[in-house]
């Protein structure tokens, strides 16, 4: 089993095909290419900008709004113009600010997303990669781990989130943790092939021959070496949780409504794009587009040093 | 490498050795054996795949288990009271202990009974039984389109690789996953609804005008032939062509970027540069490679079942298309527990399925997975 091939087994599930997602054999590189440190070459600032903007929108989106986003502030679905730059929703809700606002929410919950799902990857690549062929506790541990992501990412996505979402609630929190456990097999089983592949390295015997511990050989000598596919998937797990996110939002299963979210403006837009109204609809979705985009942009900026 | 390949290593050579294990001698009995003891291969991706089932049920009974605050209460809105509350709850099997509920859950289950919708009242399954089909019409609809425009992108992509039409195309696979069905959906009912008028209505399957043709199989566009109803037939058809080109279009990205990557592998392979030294016509030299690459390909389709039933719930919902996801998100709206338990473990089962079917022909193509790792 290579790490990269794309079969269901190795990581490189479809959803997660959304990101950069290089193959690992690329990283075995050594890092001499680069002439400059990262730091002081343009391009790598350049790459860094959109996702940066993402998080200045993210704080500051709420106050950059022109009118409140909650509030019916004109008559309903009317066309950009001057009073309202992005036109108006069928409720009356003023567009731009609605985007603006929903800055904060969708990328908090995407931020929060990425990061408990990467948390959670990693310790459960961990123990389900090291230790699925010992015996006792420690391996029956490992195995139903590995069972676990498995079943968890047998049930597509939407559709486990659907479920969960509606039985637990409709806010922000189980929305996230929701997600993080439905998007946690596609870099948990990255980090299981990496550690599969390092635990047969000379250097753990080293390290085991040397009186290290068994919890020092895991922090210190695995973890530092198969966390980089993990890490480089992040980008691809921010953009699903913002795609899925949304999703929730559009089947009316996100955070309720008048709360701007751009899933939920896109449900109410998509009617009225229906009879030739693109602006409830144009406007979200560029936003959503802008927030994937800004992830992956990150992430290639570090990737670029692999040469 | 993982561990059951070494145990495949290790294995003894001998066909009749390892009788009581199933899955690890399969490869070394296959080849000389073609007659029954050859199919003992299968018993370990069938048991993996009944096992993953049962965890399925146990999963989706706690998962309700789990739910703060009473479940008929909540889909009731509370209009429940004493007694007729006890015997609502009793109805949907919520009395006793957690383990008598859950044996009553097994009860059911084990007679096809999902239950009974909180909302509607009448039984799941006979919803499902009209759903399922309109849901896999779409399904396979998509992935076929989406396999045939993905397959002639990609040899073009891999035939003329410098070629600045390939360029784009690859790029376009690079964008994989970015544009959700939903953002595509909504752009293309604009484009084609709104402005254009080429597309009809996105609200239901058949026009309101029609009557629909009678019920023998369940799926639509097969019943109205069945019928002899054309104007049925092509009205279902007609409302399908839009969802089936935005999933076409969303999900062929994906496809595309592992059959290029398993056709680009496939090329290097050294058994290909021995055909095309040896002289072999073009024809045969891309066969090859196409046999080469299928067994990666076949497996990539089988998560894209799952991809494809997960964007028909956001389609259904969209396009009005009445099958499986949206009666999920109906019963998300009704608050409705015991129809979306029942969703749950009927899309489990549909995504099993597909997985267990694609092991076993990924396996018939390629012996050398026959031992493999379960899905």
């Amino acid at each position: 089993m290579t790490a990269t091939a794309p079969t269901p087994d190795s990581a490189t599930a479809p959803e997660a095909a959304l990101g950069t997602g290089s193959p690992a054999g690329a990283r075995k590189a050594p890092r001499t290419s680069a002439t400059k440190p990262r730091h002081r070459r343009v391009g790598f600032w350049l790459r860094l900008l959109p996702f940066a903007i993402l998080v200045v929108l993210a704080v500051l989106g709420p106050w950059l709004a022109p009118m409140d986003p909650e509030r019916v502030v004109g008559p309903s679905s009317s066309a950009p113009d001057g009073e309202f730059w992005f036109g108006t929703d069928a409720n009356g809700m003023d567009v731009l600010s609605r985007v603006l606002a929903a800055f904060r929410l969708d990328v908090t919950i995407a931020i929060a997303v990425t990061a408990l799902t990467t948390v959670l990857a990693i310790v459960i690549g961990l123990v389900a990669g090291m230790y699925d062929s010992h015996r006792g506790p420690l391996g029956w541990a490992a195995r139903l781990l590995g069972r676990l992501i498995d079943l968890v990412q047998a049930i597509p996505v939407m559709i486990a989130g659907l479920v969960v979402v509606s039985f637990f609630g409709r806010n922000s929190l189980v929305i996230s943790l929701a997600l993080a456990v439905v998007l946690v097999p596609f870099s948990a089983r990255l980090m299981r092939t990496e550690v599969g592949v390092v635990k047969h390295a000379g250097y753990l015997d080293a390290g085991r021959l040397s009186g290290e511990s068994e919890l020092r050989i895991l922090v210190r000598r695995v973890l530092p070496n198969s966390l980089l596919p993990v890490i480089e998937n992040t980008s691809a797990i921010f953009g699903m949780a913002i795609i899925f996110c949304a999703a929730l939002g559009f089947l009316g299963v996100g955070v309720p409504v008048p709360t701007a979210e751009w899933g939920s403006m896109l449900a109410t837009g998509a009617p009225d794009a229906a009879v030739g109204r693109w602006w409830g609809v144009l406007f979200p979705s560029l936003a959503l587009g802008y927030a994937v985009w800004s992830a992956s942009t990150l992430i290639s900026a570090f990737d670029r040093d692999k040469g | 490498m993982s561990t059951t390949d070494h145990v495949v290593e290790a294995a003894p050579a001998d066909p009749d050795a390892g009788a009581t294990d199933a899955g690890t001698d399969a490869e070394s009995t296959a080849p000389r054996r073609r007659s029954a003891p050859s199919l003992r291969w299968l018993v370990r991706p069938v048991a993996t795949a009944v096992g993953n089932m049962l965890a399925f049920v146990v999963i989706s009974f706690l998962l309700v288990q789990l739910i703060p605050g009473d479940p008929v209460v909540t889909a009731t809105g509370g209009r429940l009271q004493g007694d007729a509350l006890e015997a609502a709850r009793a109805s949907y099997g919520l009395d006793g202990s957690v383990w008598d509920q859950f044996l009553t859950y097994l009860g059911q289950l084990a007679h096809l009974d999902l239950g009974e919708s909180i909302a509607s009242g009448r039984p799941v399954i006979e919803d499902f039984a009209t759903r399922i089909p309109a849901t896999l019409e779409l399904i396979t609809t998509g992935l076929f389109f989406a396999c045939i425009v993905t397959v002639l992108l990609s040899h073009f992509v891999v035939t003329h690789p410098s070629n600045p039409v390939s360029r784009v195309l690859s790029a376009y696979a690079r964008s994989a996953g970015a544009l959700p069905e939903y953002v595509l959906g909504i752009a293309f009912l604009f484009v084609f609804y709104a402005v254009l008028g080429w597309a009809p209505a996105p609200s239901g399957r058949l026009d309101p005008l029609l009557i629909a043709p009678d019920d023998v199989t369940g799926f639509p566009v097969l019943d109205a032939l069945i019928a002899g109803d054309t104007a049925a037939a092509s009205s279902y058809v007609s409302h399908l062509v839009l969802p089936v080109i935005v999933m076409v279009v969303a999900h062929t990205p994906i496809l595309m970027k592992s059959l290029v990557l398993g056709l680009q592998g496939a090329i290097d392979d050294p058994s290909t540069r021995f055909r095309i030294a040896a002289g072999a016509p073009r024809r045969v030299v891309l066969l090859s490679i196409y046999r080469r690459a299928l067994p990666q390909a076949v497996a990539m389709l089988g998560m894209m079942f799952g991809l494809f039933l997960g964007g028909a719930v956001v389609l259904e919902a969209l396009f009005g298309l009445g099958g499986l996801g949206q009666y999920a998100v109906d019963a998300v709206n009704n608050s409705d527990i015991f129809a979306l338990r029942s969703f749950l473990l009927v899309a489990a089962a549909l995504c099993l399925a597909i997985y267990l079917v694609v092991e076993i022909v990924i396996a018939l193509l390629d012996p050398r997975r026959r031992t493999g790792k379960a899905a």
